[in-house]
């Protein structure tokens, strides 16, 4: 149903291009993309080369399947809580390791001028490094620039449809860090199924204290607040654990110059002794006020 | 409506009479022509340039253009919006961009009660809404440069929005998590931060020294070594466990010192140098501790069971990349000023020291350079284009 209405709003906004607009349009009802408008498709392989990619791909899709049926058979889920026992979800040591994660920086839009790589360093480790330029091009339309991001790639089942790590039994996220001194946001993506929730995130800093010491921070969820393409939502309310879409880390301090921020890994706990469900207090505003 | 325009006529009619008064002519006729020609020069709406053409730019400089503005005219003040817009665009360069007054003179600009809406879809549909934008872009620049409004603020923005005005909500969610970010940092720093780089360098190393609590920061002067060429500060940390890591380190062995690494103060990075040590051997036992297929019983054993290994859990400062015995920022992060360095921890009982090999694996920070550069040529390259 939701991707028919797609199809069928989009001849009608094709013709409304004819027509002269003295004001902004005003996209506050539906989404059009999930990706904002940023899809690039500039430089998409012919339709042959797709196909012939696409049934190369089969062969693996088929092969992550028959795991997923196994394991349903097989497996059961891990209901036991094991306190204090860190489990490693994103370990860095090979190349393998970072095929994992996308960078973006604002330059990659042309909406800024600032750099991000991920590398592994000579200990075989993941460096996240570049550079944060506060430089706004001047095209008239982009009001503030600076921004570098490392995500991983979507969690998804078998023929890429899409799917979700759970987490619900952990509270704690740990990460082995070295930074330099800025500090860095986490996001926990938890996209939705309809457009309105495709945006959503829960985000949190993460200081580096600089140095040549390595640092584990060990960040509670509860205190994991909720917003949407950057602004804090006004109805506040705690992660969506079994519904993790993705993780990313961001370097967008608001000062310009060189970042860099070296992993070892980014794993879960659970700790039974931290019992705060949401940081946040949620108050009663008066009607019509809050979230609008 | 009607209203205004009997006001409109009340002051061309009350100048009218005083102008006829001042030229003491009863009979001389108002022109509108003249008129006009008469207010051309003093109702310029456009307020291009008014920050930019000042020479003394600071703080009253700031407050007395505003209070200009405001002087001009009191019943018809107009430009409110453009005039808050140029003056939030040159609040840098006036110093004045971290201070709650101005933004709140800046504010109190806007007229008291006419933007407030009258009825149900006034306010749903966003009354007046390029005045609520410039206020919301206002408060924005005060988040952006880390200013707390304060409850004045709620005050002005009730009295010129209203209660359901977008910019008052903005303010609230402004006081609901302002105060929860503002102390979050495990490693606060003044606000203002000092501008001299020695308080600077002195928190880079407090920082990086505060992994270990017994941490002690210590100010050398290089002129107190006889060789040294610079005359400069060297903050340095070291604490027991290094020193004792320090001592314990065999002379035939190399001691590096590398640098310059960097570190972030709130924007202002400094620069810091490492005393490093090649890495202690790691001793890793393969052996699987939920292995039974191995278990010795002692009811059958005849020789005494071995003493168990006592393994010292290693201190945060022998890491997997080598054992750090110092960290120090100084003056000038050059050679020179290092090796007075090493010179004073000699003096401060490592005696060894001198003997130990020191090797010095400096590197400039040379990317810097390479984007101020590449930065430069860029905009050369559009202004060519162009």
């Amino acid at each position: 149903m939701f991707s028919m209405w797609k199809f069928v709003q989009y001849p009608l906004c094709r013709q409304g291009k004819r027509t002269f607009h003295t004001s902004p349009t005003l996209n506050a009802f539906w989404e059009r993309d999930d990706k904002g408008g940023y899809r690039n498709l500039d430089n998409m392989p012919p339709l042959k080369d797709r196909l012939r990619e696409g049934l190369h791909e089969l062969k693996n899709e088929i092969k992550l399947w028959t795991q997923e049926v196994k394991e349903r058979f097989e497996d059961d889920p891990i209901l036991i809580f094991r306190p204090g026992e860190v489990d490693v979800k994103w370990r860095f040591g090979n190349e393998e390791s970072l095929k994992n994660w996308n960078i973006t920086s604002d330059s990659d839009n042309k909406e800024g001028f600032s750099k991000a790589s991920l590398t592994l360093t000579e200990q075989g480790k993941a460096l996240f490094s570049g550079n944060l330029s506060m430089r706004v091009p001047k095209d008239g339309r982009v009001k503030r620039s600076g921004y570098c991001s490392m995500k991983t790639h979507r969690a998804r089942k078998s023929f890429k449809r899409d799917g979700h790590l759970d987490w619900t039994a952990y509270n704690m996220l740990v990460m082995k860090v070295r930074g330099d001194g800025r500090s860095y946001l986490l996001n926990i993506h938890c996209k939705g199924y309809y457009d309105l929730t495709w945006n959503d995130m829960y985000h949190y800093v993460l200081f580096t204290r600089g140095g040549p010491y390595w640092q584990v921070a060990r960040i509670p969820f509860s205190k994991f607040f909720f917003g949407s393409k950057g602004r804090v939502q006004d109805m506040q309310r705690q992660v969506q654990l079994d519904r993790v879409a993705s993780f990313g880390i961001t370097a967008g301090e608001r000062y310009g110059g060189d970042f860099a921020l070296e992993i070892d890994y980014i794993g879960l706990e659970f700790d039974p002794n931290h019992r705060e469900e949401f940081a946040y207090e949620m108050y009663r505003t008066d009607s019509y006020i809050a979230s609008t | 409506m009607f209203l205004k325009k009997i006001l409109r006529y009340g002051s061309v009619i009350s100048r009218c009479k005083q102008i006829s008064i001042n030229n003491n002519c009863p009979r001389s006729f108002q022109l509108s022509a003249n008129r006009y020609e008469e207010q051309k020069d003093k109702k310029s709406l456009v307020l291009k340039d008014t920050f930019e053409n000042i020479q003394n730019k600071n703080k009253n400089s700031y407050l007395e253009m505003v209070k200009i503005f405001v002087s001009r005219d009191h019943i018809y003040r107009r430009g409110h919006v453009e005039f808050i817009y140029s003056a939030l665009k040159n609040m840098e360069e006036f110093g004045v961009n971290k201070d709650l007054e101005v933004y709140k003179a800046l504010l109190d600009i806007l007229p008291k009660g006419k933007f407030i809406p009258q009825n149900m879809i006034q306010a749903e549909f966003m009354h007046y809404p390029k005045q609520q934008q410039c206020a919301i872009d206002l408060l924005e620049q005060m988040e952006d440069n880390g200013v707390m409004p304060d409850i004045e603020m709620e005050s002005l923005l009730l009295n010129i929005y209203g209660k359901r005005g977008y910019p008052l909500r903005k303010y609230w969610r402004m006081m609901y998590w302002m105060p929860k970010f503002k102390n979050l940092s495990p490693w606060p720093v003044p606000d203002p931060l000092p501008k001299d780089t020695f308080d600077l360098a002195k928190y880079a190393i407090e920082r990086i020294s505060s992994v270990d609590v017994n941490s002690v920061v210590s100010v050398y002067q290089t002129v107190d070594i006889p060789d040294s060429i610079d005359d400069t500060w060297i903050v340095s940390a070291q604490s027991k466990i290094q020193r004792r890591l320090l001592s314990e380190h065999k002379i035939e062995k190399p001691i590096f010192v590398e640098g310059a690494f960097r570190i972030w103060i709130k924007g202002n990075p400094i620069n810091y140098f490492v005393l490093r040590g090649d890495p202690k051997p790691v001793l890793l036992e393969d052996k699987d501790p939920d292995d039974v297929s191995d278990l010795k019983v002692s009811l059958f054993n005849i020789k005494p069971p071995t003493a168990k290994h006592v393994k010292v859990i290693p201190s945060v400062h022998e890491q997997e990349d080598g054992v750090i015995f110092s960290v120090c920022a100084t003056g000038t992060s050059s050679k020179d000023s290092l090796l007075s360095w090493i010179r004073h921890l000699e003096k401060d009982g490592y005696p060894n020291l001198g003997k130990v090999p020191v090797v010095f694996k400096l590197k400039s920070v040379s990317r810097e350079i390479a984007n101020l550069e590449t930065e430069t040529e860029e905009e050369n390259k559009k202004i060519e284009e162009t």
